[in-house]
């Protein structure tokens, strides 16, 4: 089943078009990554999804529910882009509350484990007017999670967290897709992004310019690949005629005395490569192979 | 939306302005009961229908000349708040909206049900006897006012506009209202018939149109939030 599906979803501001007829698939179970500069219409795009905002044209299903619908609320949990706290209750309080309002109250030991996979166990019973930024931030990611939806929504779930809150969010991400949750997140982090989701979307001025997994989205920007071999000096009689062979290989070819650097568009050319070096009896002693990063391909978009 | 309804109920409690409120609404209940009993029997010049009344006399004042500036006074900001800090989010994305409005305006009614039901039952340990017209009119006044609010707090997206609004309407909301009643001026006596006093005039039923405004105004209100982006 799907757990998202929009078709031709908008959005304008006016005239200006935030999100531009946007159709999206995402299967129940998976991570998907939205990624984009900032104003490509991420949030946006997540507000409408989840009932913040009401979209100006097109329409979306959510675990198979047309949508806007008011019951399927209950299996999403939404960490909105920007939203303070109630100041005046405590942590655990404020949980308990947000479980109530999603009509699926919780034990008081169910918000402590939440607290706990947050790193906020401590400050339980501590007012949220006294929590810091990264605590608030924290408390939102367990808002949206105290309840045990179906569907997550996560909207920059780690931007200006410290490092190890930063790995206990991948951790409970991790945990919550392997409890077979569909998590969609948006993020600047393209590490992160990289590191966490099963898919990951591009997004820039409103559309979706390029979508899929890791794989498929290097496989895209295949021409990138840059492979780095350290080898055996090469007698001087075979240096022209290799150096030949690798210009036709691959381009930017970089040749130096015992190493060169080239770049070629798939990794069977690499196995090519190996071999070549092979006939002219050419020992090979390291093959670093550098695949684009999600940033290039990012930048690239 | 039990839940919204709950929380706003025990935040009504919360804070100086409420203590200093529900002081009001006892105190009054208990010298004008005390009062009145004075008064009777220190007088026999009071007419039947003047004796019925007499306990409640005070209560039905502070509700009819400043239970707007109370109400509006303590919750004007009930939807505007959570809008301005966002913390509406976390409830449009959980329930629906309209069990968000039912939930804040139920819960302020109900803290003002409460207030006015404790009043109340102060003044009938003196009289020995529970007037419940008077009370009621004076229940679907405090809905009305509490329906207003909510309204005035969806439509405002600044709290601090509802806040000063609060004060203003609050103290010249009674004046305007009792003028419409009384005046015989054609352009505006029609708006008496959307206002509350009129139906409280006499001791009778007519109190249920009172609520009916009040969820003509919670109707308008909930419109209003359906398109309201958040």
């Amino acid at each position: 089943m799907l757990a998202i599906e929009t078709k031709q979803l908008s959005k304008s501001f006016w005239r200006n078009t935030v999100v531009d007829n946007i159709d999206l698939q995402v299967e129940t179970g998976e991570i998907l990554g939205f990624l984009g500069r900032n104003g490509a219409g991420k949030s946006t795009f997540i507000n409408m999804l989840t009932g913040i905002i009401q979209p100006s044209s097109g329409s979306y299903n959510l675990l198979g529910v047309k949508g806007p619908n008011d019951t399927i609320k209950k299996e999403l949990g939404v960490m909105p882009d920007y939203s303070s706290l109630y100041g005046s209750m405590s942590a655990i309080k404020h949980l308990h509350y947000l479980a109530d309002v999603s009509g699926k109250p919780v034990t008081r030991q169910r918000c402590i484990d939440v607290l706990k996979l947050v790193g906020l166990e401590a400050h339980a019973n501590k007012k949220t007017a006294k929590f810091s930024f990264g605590m608030k931030k924290k408390l939102a990611i367990a808002q949206a999670v105290i309840h045990d939806p179906q569907l997550i929504f996560l909207d920059e779930p780690t931007s200006g967290l410290d490092a190890e809150s930063v790995i206990h969010i991948h951790q409970l991400i991790r945990q919550l897709h392997q409890q077979g949750k569909t998590i969609f997140m948006t993020s600047h982090n393209l590490d992160e992004v990289e590191k966490v989701c099963s898919r990951i979307a591009i997004m820039k001025d409103g559309n979706i310019r390029k979508m899929g997994s890791m794989e498929e989205l290097r496989a895209y920007y295949q021409s990138t690949i840059t492979v780095t071999i350290k080898h055996a000096p090469i007698r001087s009689a075979d240096l022209d005629t290799m150096q030949k062979w690798l210009q036709q290989a691959g381009n930017q070819l970089d040749m130096k005395d015992s190493q060169f650097t080239l770049q070629v568009e798939s990794e069977k050319k690499i196995a090519e490569i190996i071999r070549a070096l092979g006939t002219y009896k050419i020992d090979i002693y390291r093959v670093d192979v550098e695949e684009p990063s999600l940033e290039e391909i990012f930048l690239e978009e | 939306m039990l839940a919204i309804c709950k929380r706003e109920f025990i935040q009504s409690f919360k804070g100086i302005k409420s203590i200093i409120v529900i002081a009001i609404f006892l105190i009054t209940a208990y010298y004008s009961a005390d009062f009145s009993n004075l008064f009777l029997s220190l007088s026999n010049d009071f007419t039947s229908e003047e004796k019925e009344v007499i306990h409640t006399i005070g209560i039905s004042i502070l509700s009819m000349f400043f239970g707007m500036l109370f109400v509006m006074g303590l919750s004007h900001d009930t939807v505007n708040r959570e809008i301005h800090e966002r913390t509406i989010r976390f409830l449009v994305t959980r329930t629906s909206r309209a069990s968000i409005i039912f939930g804040k305006f139920l819960g302020i009614a109900l803290f003002w049900f409460v207030c006015l039901l404790t009043s109340f039952v102060i003044i009938s340990i003196f009289v020995r006897d529970f007037d419940f017209i008077i009370f009621f009119q004076s229940t679907s006044l405090a809905v009305y006012y509490s329906a207003f609010t909510v309204l005035m707090s969806v439509l405002l997206p600044k709290p601090s506009l509802t806040m000063f609004l609060s004060i203003v309407i609050g103290l010249a909301f009674p004046i305007f209202n009792g003028w419409v009643t009384l005046t015989s001026n054609g352009w505006v006596s029609w708006l008496k018939y959307v206002l509350p006093f009129y139906y409280t005039e006499d001791q009778n039923f007519e109190f249920l149109v009172i609520l009916l405004l009040a969820g003509v105004m919670i109707y308008i209100a909930l419109l209003v939030f359906r398109r309201r982006e958040c």
